[in-house]
């Protein structure tokens, strides 16, 4: 399929829809009067605007057996002056979050699938094992002193001492159970992060595109994995996928997708730092710092949330974060923040599908630009782009990984003076 | 006379013939890999969806020309139990993932063949207005030829698309995330029908996609 064609086809696609929303309505009173009612919108269509129901935007399905390196453009990457892109291992069928053991095993997880995987390095090659089967959506995974901390849809578990088991995995013990009780549909995978004060911290992110959550949804969540004890950490996230503590301040910042079906350019997603425990972000009321929600920011004002650390750009889908503290790169890039952006589909134009840094100047504020592109090929076709980053890991030597769920594909990015 | 067509229109015909034949070289080759080892693979396969898959019976669903990625979902369901049913479930739990992606290849390239259904009458129209009232060209793309994950339903086979839409709107039908199973809360059962007479009688798009 070429661009060409793929355009063509959108064109037709819109052409056809306009067409046919002409003749419905030139002919309303052929609809019968019992027409039933509308379906119940699935969490992505919730919150659309009348008049959007017949919109051709629509999230993409990643590749669920991968797709091989040499069937894409992988020449079209580009990274800045010094720096080299490679493909790093492939045949990690929707490879989503990343994990570093301490022996250099390499922990991937998957969102739609059920798997996590552990790439060896061996010889200059990776080997790929599926290394844990059947779990419920098992997109967070954190490696600490040993252990292999994974977290589903419905619990948080640990695999001790598993980088001597990587062929015969223990059986899992769990450290929390029961975060999804309702079992909906909704923003409730869950990205994974280990904080310096030893606790896990996680999201529960909203049921929909735009309702009001329960006090445990739109939400970052702790759990201390000795005791299980669970406390909310910040509020008013409507859903993050991907967090990191700062090197030097220790405090959390993390990536957050705002909502959707507002327009091309609003709201902005954002990139957030926790300064107090408790803290609000702003979710369902107040978007960007400064956007009232049409519904429920009517009676709020956006001075009473948290405003992000940086805009990051509307639809962009911010993903996996890390700060940058190797040696590889150069000096600059030191506690920088690697961004990988796994979107938009939400937006006629398309943005993102890159990663992005963040630096930040004297004063403390940030600003973001492209680190690596080239996955974004044609930002009117249907699907825009070849790939989709996921998560980055920085590994022991300062070279950087980027996960892409598209293709089951993980890049490597270094740096030579 | 059975063929009182003029010399003018047997030329068109093959010029057009010709056209086609140059659109697949020009469009089928870069999606093609894979698809030479898919063509052996398939012949489990014609059995039930026909040759080069072009199925002949209404209760088995044509693959060809449908999307590759449509199909490697597919059977990424069947085999992972996510969708399920007594024929394909078997048969999909031999299969590896390259064994999928060289299906895919094969099938995706294969000519999808004018549907032999005719819709009856009365269900042109009604077909026309609820495929538009319920939105499905804004997924299944111009023309309803599918794109990426989601499947061509132009000239399928009619009676598997009213057991697809029975078990969504059943909710018993797997699929990635529930918008098939929400949309098909709003068809009756006399709706279901219609759309699947519609659907099946519908012309296939030559290079829709």
């Amino acid at each position: 399929m070429t661009g060409i064609f793929k355009i063509t086809g959108i064109t037709l696609a819109m052409g056809l829809a306009s067409a046919a929303l002409a003749q419905q309505a030139a002919t309303p009173a052929a609809v019968p009067a019992t027409a039933p009612a509308a379906a119940p919108a699935p969490s992505w269509k919730q919150g659309m605007a009348e008049g959007q129901a017949s919109s051709p935007l629509h999230p993409f399905a990643p590749h669920m057996t991968g797709r091989p390196a040499s069937e894409l453009p992988i020449d079209k990457l580009k990274v800045p002056a010094g720096f080299k892109v490679e493909v790093w291992a492939e045949g990690v069928p929707e490879a989503r979050s990343m994990t570093l053991g301490d022996k250099g095993t390499v922990f991937v997880s998957n969102r739609n699938l059920s798997n996590v995987y552990a790439i060896v390095d061996k010889d200059g090659k990776r080997e790929v094992k599926t290394l844990l089967k059947g779990l419920n959506s098992p997109n967070g995974v954190v490696f600490d002193k040993g252990t292999l901390y994974v977290a589903e849809r419905h619990r948080i578990t640990r695999y001790d001492g598993i980088e001597g088991k990587l062929d015969s995995p223990p059986e899992a013990v769990v450290v929390i159970d029961n975060l999804d009780p309702n079992k909906q549909p909704g923003h409730f995978w869950k990205y994974m992060a280990m904080g310096p004060d030893g606790k896990l911290y996680f999201n529960i992110g909203s049921p929909q595109n735009i309702t009001m959550p329960t006090y445990m949804e739109a939400s970052i969540m702790r759990v201390d994995p000795k005791t299980g004890m669970i406390e909310n950490y910040a509020q008013g996230v409507r859903n993050s996928v991907g967090m990191a503590f700062h090197p030097k301040t220790k405090q959390l910042w993390f990536t957050e997708h705002a909502r959707d079906w507002i327009s091309d350019d609003m709201p902005s997603d954002e990139l957030n730092v926790v300064t107090k425990k408790g803290e609000h972000f702003g979710f369902p009321y107040c978007f960007q710092g400064d956007f009232l929600d049409p519904q429920y920011g009517k009676n709020r004002s956006c001075a009473d949330f948290t405003p992000p650390k940086l805009n990051l750009g509307a639809h962009v889908a911010p993903l996996g974060m890390r700060f940058y503290t190797g040696k590889m790169f150069p000096a600059a890039y030191t506690n920088n923040v690697l961004i990988a952006q796994h979107g938009s589909w939400n937006r006629t134009v398309k943005q993102g599908y890159n990663v992005v840094r963040v630096s930040m100047d004297a004063k403390g504020n940030a600003k973001s630009e492209p680190f690596l592109e080239g996955f974004l090929t044609d930002d009117k076709a249907d699907p825009p782009m070849w790939g989709r980053p996921v998560d980055v890991l920085q590994m022991r030597d300062g070279a950087v990984l980027v996960s892409d769920d598209y293709n089951g594909i993980i890049y490597r990015v270094s740096y030579k003076k | 006379m059975r063929y009182p067509r003029s010399a003018t229109a047997r030329r068109a015909r093959a010029a057009a013939f010709a056209a086609a034949l140059l659109m697949l070289a020009i469009y089928a080759a870069p999606a093609a890999a894979g698809a030479e080892e898919g063509r052996a693979k398939a012949a489990a396969c014609v059995a039930c969806h026909g040759e080069n898959g072009n199925s002949a019976s209404p209760a088995f669903p044509s693959l060809s020309g449908q999307p590759k990625q449509f199909i490697v979902s597919s059977l990424f369901q069947f085999r992972e139990g996510k969708r399920q049913n007594e024929v394909m479930s078997p048969m999909a739990a031999k299969l590896s993932n390259a064994d999928m992606n060289d299906l895919a290849a094969w099938f995706s390239a294969q000519p999808a063949l004018a549907p032999q259904h005719k819709t009856a009458p009365a269900n042109v129209d009604k077909g026309r207005q609820l495929s538009v009232q319920n939105n499905c060209v804004a997924c299944h793309a111009a023309n309803l030829m599918g794109q990426q994950h989601i499947p061509r339903l132009a000239g399928q086979q009619k009676d598997y698309l009213r057991a697809q839409l029975a078990s969504f709107k059943a909710s018993t039908r797997g699929e990635m995330d529930g918008v098939m199973t929400s949309a098909a809360q709003a068809l009756s059962v006399e709706d279901i029908d219609v759309l699947a007479d519609y659907l099946a009688g519908l012309p296939v798009a030559a290079g829709a996609r």
